[in-house]
């Protein structure tokens, strides 16, 4: 080895790790230094966080950009995670508000039992296929007859002749959990279903498969998939939040936020804020369902 | 002038071990210590949680059972065999396809490019390494499955297929990096001493450097396979998830569900303390037995492997060779080696049955492999050199379809507003200022909880201790941690740093999780860097009678650095390309303000990229732009990795 | 050019990047002969004998202008290939370089790439070769063992078997001694002297006793130059350059 080079090296090392920890510093103080622009001087900053389901975040987020732009002294900040995750995080007084897009099951109710839920909105579950596929309305024991695997062929169902592909969203998910019980009547699903961890997953797939079958919130229909409306009584509805505000289309369930005891402070002005008109027109906005006047 | 000589050397005294000795000595212990310990709490808290699941449901119904039915009515079914069939299946497939590729490109880099070339290949491959799983993922989904629909006429291309090539190309980069390491610290004298004989440049290879390098080979396939198995994020969004068993078993276009994947779709949902909690823990701990399984084996066999061709290690120390014999007469081994082949070929021919393009290529090589003996070295040494181009070519291909499909539809996206304002309407507008931010607030924290910590246990268990028992330990304890699945720290990180310890989603909890992710690897390659520091420098300046942290830290260290800071700097392009981990952690989706304190949550762009992929619709322009962002973030880091490798190798030698 | 010469250099140069490390070197080298290089470290002798069967090919950024003829051919000739070339003339390494294979796969490594497969002839091959380097009997009971598990000398005379097994015509040796001790010196020296009757040797020393104890011909480099070209007893007795006495005298060196 070089005599000369060891002591280079070494102040190489040196030299990055105090890198390092100057940036770290840098980093908080530069954080800690900065003013929050928008506080208003001689009131107090308050602060609350929602955790929880991602199909409730965009609703949730939405409201709190529109809620802090006129409140400049909230913070609200926006979680994701999953609904589970969101209910325990109130649970344990992690996050202030939990969102969740099912209800508090058994386990739940029983471990965290001061919990209180409020229905912010509805969310319309709409089933779609590739815009190509031609198939006309379907009734719910169509419906659940391609999720149990009955049919196999769009043909069946007086489609084009093209195998049906199932895509759902995974067992642990509040919409599928919804779907199993409002659409299966808690029958099992065909082993062979695509399963996708989000909405936008489900869609994705359905806009570039021609056979395929999914099912989504109303947000995310789009030019790239074709909504299939629902024969109720040998009458179609096109699943819109119209139609679901009108208890017409049968398949829409709750979204809730969940908090560890009564709403208070600034989670309760953030919940009335979201159940008042402005915060049901931002709901309908994201393609989600108001609660309406019933 | 007289020589300036330490005090007790004139003195004529013999002191014992100076205080600073023993206190630098205990500092390292503590730190392997804390390595062990977190590295064990980690593996205990799995079991823990994923118990209940075998004591109510029974070992057999979960081990055995072929149902995985969580929402089950009104039974539910907790049976694992789909799952552990998807792992296995698209594991073998990704290895199937990464092996061949990846040792043809190792040797094309290492030993047949001309430098130009390599200088160009090798970093390329590098940043393959670099491109964060989301964005594997979010490609495969659109563009691959697509693919394959289209081209297997086939209804949907979300497939045990698909899985298998997101992460063969995944597990590439890994196989080609260590296997090109290792051929290329086969010692010249070999390569002359057989070229000198007459043979060719391929005899050569196959015959002498290959085999040299088979324990860095093994190892290479072992990491690249354990990169395959425990990878998430990306093999949730192409395999289809539906929990069944291919059938027929060798149906590469049925979807499948892997046992990571399971993980990562159903564990944001799932209830505390529910059974399907439980099972989901349960998994996580088959799939820690999986990995724990398959280092074993690969452990055994590199060891074996190492004592037979000993001195093929000669980059590292001068380890005097091991003096026992081959175990396989020569005649055996020709034997043996034939059914290897055959058993390799079939292996990647049953996946590809029905398959003709591939089918083809089989056949093609079957024929080359029936009439390679006939065949004079010379037009041998053609095909393969041709085989190999062909397999490096592809490589680059891969790499470059990847790049430019998401370079091409985020660029347009990018401007300076983006980079510096925060996200308006839900990131459908606006920028990814305090996502930016965020990130690299992560990163500097995992690094600096990770790194002390990793390199002074490395040091301790390199340079302070024999190999032993406690080495064993902590090396096995590293390789599970390393082969275990990110979002399964992401869930201790949840359970024990947000909720145990009351941190909150936190910045704090996210730079300790992903510092707890990196902390293996950063052991791993300090310690391989120690490694290959020869054992004649130690025993030159210990003769000189400098203590044992002296010759650490002025001998040891020192022609270490380039090895420890590339270690460094690839966990930190892989934290800063990890969703899973800080997904219960550390980040919200937006925020206007930078975090002021460690204890507030953060942006991240990796999350911020799932989020805007998965559930904002209409985000698609903001998509690619974050993707390109935190593309060339990642590709920054390793950047800076790579020149600081290539200096201090142009500079170091002995 | 002599008839029994069986390589011949004309005005070879050669560069290392921008190092010339051979300065026009012309040599005529007999055949069934011993022929030593001498010189101080760093004069070329070792890049030379490196020429002869196109080792430096490998090294990246060497540059090769002249003649290297062998039985009349240029060797650096375009047509010309280097791998029938080396099967020809072998090499000697300076530090001893079994591969980490056993004892038997390293002598029947060469006769293998070269396509012989039957089991019997390579035994034969092997054992024959192994004789000639005077090791066979040291080792015939542990063939299957690591040819690792050799001392210094051992493994040096096991890469001299190698080299025979091929069968060359020219076996070229770079300092073949220097990692060795003075036993297993003489016996490689010995082994040398065997082998002359049936091959041309060209052997690299430092080691002026040596040369003169086993060359028939010695010529001396210094800086990239051949200084002188001779019969051994000649220029160890009376050298007609100047440097080269100095250099064997013990002058400078």
């Amino acid at each position: 080895m070089n005599g000369m080079r060891n002591p280079a090296s070494i102040a190489t090392l040196l030299a990055l790790i105090l890198v390092m920890a100057l940036l770290a510093c840098g980093c908080t103080q530069q954080a800690g230094s900065q003013p929050p622009t928008t506080t208003s001087p001689g009131k107090t900053r308050e602060s609350i966080t929602l955790s929880g389901s991602t199909t409730v975040l965009p609703v949730a987020q939405a409201a709190a950009d529109a809620y802090m732009n006129t409140h400049a002294n909230a913070e609200i900040m926006v979680i994701g995670g999953g609904s589970s995750v969101g209910i325990q995080a109130a649970g344990e007084g992690t996050a202030s508000i939990g969102m969740s897009s099912r209800d508090l099951k058994a386990e739940e109710k029983t471990r965290y039992p001061g919990l209180v839920s409020t229905v912010i909105g509805n969310d319309g579950i709409a089933l779609i296929v590739h815009p190509s596929n031609t198939v006309g309305p379907l009734t719910l024991e169509q419906v659940k007859g391609i999720y149990q695997g009955k049919y196999t062929n769009w043909k069946d169902l007086g489609g084009p002749d093209m195998a049906i592909v199932v895509a759902g969203r995974d067992s642990a998910s509040g919409t599928r959990e919804f779907f199993h019980e409002k659409v299966m009547n808690k029958e099992d699903f065909v082993a062979g279903q695509l399963e996708k961890n989000s909405n936008g997953a489900v869609k994705q797939t359905v806009a570039q498969t021609p056979g395929a079958i999914g099912y989504v919130g109303l947000g995310y229909i789009d030019g790239t998939v074709r909504a299939v409306p629902i024969l109720v009584n040998g009458t179609p509805i096109e699943p819109s939040v119209r139609m679901v505000l009108d208890r017409k289309y049968p398949i829409s369930r709750p979204l809730i936020l969940v908090t560890k005891g009564e709403p208070a402070g600034l989670a309760k002005d953030y919940i009335t804020f979201l159940l008042g008109p402005e915060g049901q027109k931002i709901l309908e906005k994201e393609g989600f369902v108001p609660l309406g006047q019933a | 002038m007289t020589l300036p000589l330490p005090r007790q050397a004139k003195q004529g005294r013999l002191i014992p071990a100076r205080t600073g000795e023993t206190l630098i000595r205990l500092i390292l212990l503590s730190c392997a210590g804390i390595a062990i310990v977190t590295i064990f709490f980690i593996l205990a808290f799995l079991i823990r949680d994923g118990y209940p699941v075998l004591s109510e449901t029974g070992i057999t119904s979960f081990l055995l059972g072929t149902e995985w039915n969580p929402t089950g009515y009104p039974v539910e079914k907790f049976g694992i065999v789909p799952l552990v069939a998807g792992t296995l299946c698209v594991t073998l497939g990704a290895m199937a396809i990464a092996v061949p590729l990846g040792i043809a490109c190792a040797i094309c880099v290492a030993r047949l490019a001309p430098p130009a070339v390599r200088a160009v290949v090798k970093p390329a491959i590098e940043l393959l390494a670099g491109i964060p799983s989301v964005v594997y993922g979010f490609f495969g989904l659109i563009v691959l499955t697509d693919w394959i629909r289209a081209t297997f006429g086939v209804p949907s291309g979300e497939s045990w297929l698909a899985g298998s090539i997101i992460l063969g190309i995944m597990a590439l980069p890994t196989i080609i990096s260590v296997s090109e390491d290792a051929l290329s610290c086969v010692p010249r004298e070999f390569s002359e001493g057989s070229l000198a004989l007459g043979a060719t440049h391929w005899q050569t290879i196959s015959r002498v450097i290959v085999p040299g390098a088979l324990p860095g080979i093994s190892a290479a396939v072992i990491l690249g396979m354990g990169r395959a198995i425990g990878e998430t994020m990306a093999v949730l969004m192409v395999t289809g998830n539906a929990a069944i068993v291919p059938s027929p078993l060798w149906n590469v276009l049925s979807p499948v569900r892997t046992l990571t994947g399971t993980l990562g779709i159903e564990m944001g949902e799932v209830a505390t303390g529910s059974m399907h909690y439980h099972a989901l823990f349960g998994v996580a701990v088959v799939l820690l037995v999986i990995t724990l399984a398959v280092n074993l084996v690969a452990t055994t066999i590199i060891g074996r492997l190492r004592e037979q061709y000993a001195p093929g290690r000669p980059c590292g120390n001068a380890v005097p060779g091991s003096r026992r014999a081959s175990l396989l007469s020569p005649e055996m081994r020709e034997r043996a080696k034939i059914i290897l082949l055959v058993a390799v070929l079939s292996l990647i021919g049953l996946p590809a049955a029905g398959i003709a393009g591939y089918a083809g290529c089989v056949f093609l090589f079957s024929l080359v492999a029936l009439s390679w003996r006939r065949l004079s070295p010379r037009t041998t040494q053609k095909i393969a050199f041709f085989f190999i181009s062909a397999a490096t070519a592809t490589v680059l291909l891969i790499l470059a379809v990847i790049l430019s499909d998401i370079l091409v539809k985020g660029l347009p996206a990018l401007s300076f507003e983006f980079l510096t304002e925060p996200p308006r309407d839900l990131g459908r507008s606006g920028g990814i200022f305090p996502a930016i931010v965020g990130t690299l607030y992560l990163v500097a924290g995992a690094i600096g909880f990770a790194l002390p910590l990793g390199i002074g246990a490395a040091i301790y268990l390199s340079e302070y201790r024999a190999e032993g028992k406690l080495t064993k330990i902590v090396r096995t304890g590293t390789e599970l941690l390393n082969g275990t699945p990110s979002i399964v720290f992401g869930l201790f990180g949840f359970a024990f740093l947000v909720l145990f310890l009351k941190f909150g989603v936190s910045l704090i909890a996210g730079q300790i999780t992903l510092g707890l992710m990196i902390l293996p690897t950063v052991i791993r390659t300090t310690e391989e860097a120690l490694k290959g520091v020869p054992v004649s420098l130690r025993e030159g300046s210990l003769a000189l009678g400098a203590t044992q942290w002296q010759t650490v830290s002025r001998v040891v260290i020192p022609p270490a650095v380039p090895g420890i800071v590339t270690g460094a700097i690839l966990s930190i392009g892989r934290a800063a390309g990890e969703t899973a981990p800080i997904l219960f952690t550390a980040v919200v989706f937006s925020q206007r303000f930078l975090p002021d304190s460690p204890f507030s949550p953060v942006m991240a762009l990796p999350y911020h990229l799932y989020i805007l992929a998965t559930n904002i619709p209409g985000a698609e322009a903001n998509k690619y732009a974050t993707a390109v962002v935190l593309l060339l973030l990642v590709i920054l880091f390793y950047a800076i990795a790579i020149g600081i490798r290539t200096h201090y190798q142009k500079n170091t030698h002995w | 050019m002599s008839p029994d010469t069986i390589i011949a250099t004309d005005r070879l140069n050669l560069w290392y990047g921008d190092t010339r490390a051979l300065v026009d070197v012309s040599m005529e080298i007999p055949d069934r002969k011993v022929t030593a290089l001498i010189g101080p470290s760093g004069c070329g002798k070792s890049t030379l004998i490196r020429c002869f069967n196109r080792m430096n090919d490998i090294l990246p950024g060497c540059r090769i202008e002249g003649k290297v003829m062998y039985h009349g051919e240029n060797i650096y000739d375009n047509g010309s290939d280097p791998v029938s070339l080396r099967r020809r003339i072998g090499m000697v390494f300076q530090k001893p370089n079994p591969f980490p294979k056993s004892i038997y796969e390293n002598v029947a490594y060469g006769p293998r790439v070269h396509g012989i497969r039957d089991r019997r002839t390579l035994d034969s091959i092997v054992e024959e070769s192994l004789r000639r380097a005077a090791l066979w009997d040291e080792v015939r009971d542990r063939l299957s063992r690591s040819a690792l598990s050799l001392s210094g000398g051992q493994q040096q005379r096991l890469c001299i078997a190698r080299t025979l097994a091929v069968e060359p015509e020219v076996i070229l040796m770079d300092e073949p001694c220097s990692a060795l001790d003075p036993i297993a010196t003489a016996k490689v020296e010995g082994l040398i002297d065997e082998l002359k009757k049936q091959y041309c040797v060209i052997i690299v020393t430092h080691n002026m006793q040596q040369a003169a104890r086993v060359s028939d011909y010695t010529g001396f480099m210094y800086l990239g130059r051949l200084i002188e070209f001779g019969g051994t007893t000649q220029i160890f007795e009376s050298p007609r350059d100047e440097l080269t006495e100095n250099y064997i005298t013990g002058r400078f060196g």
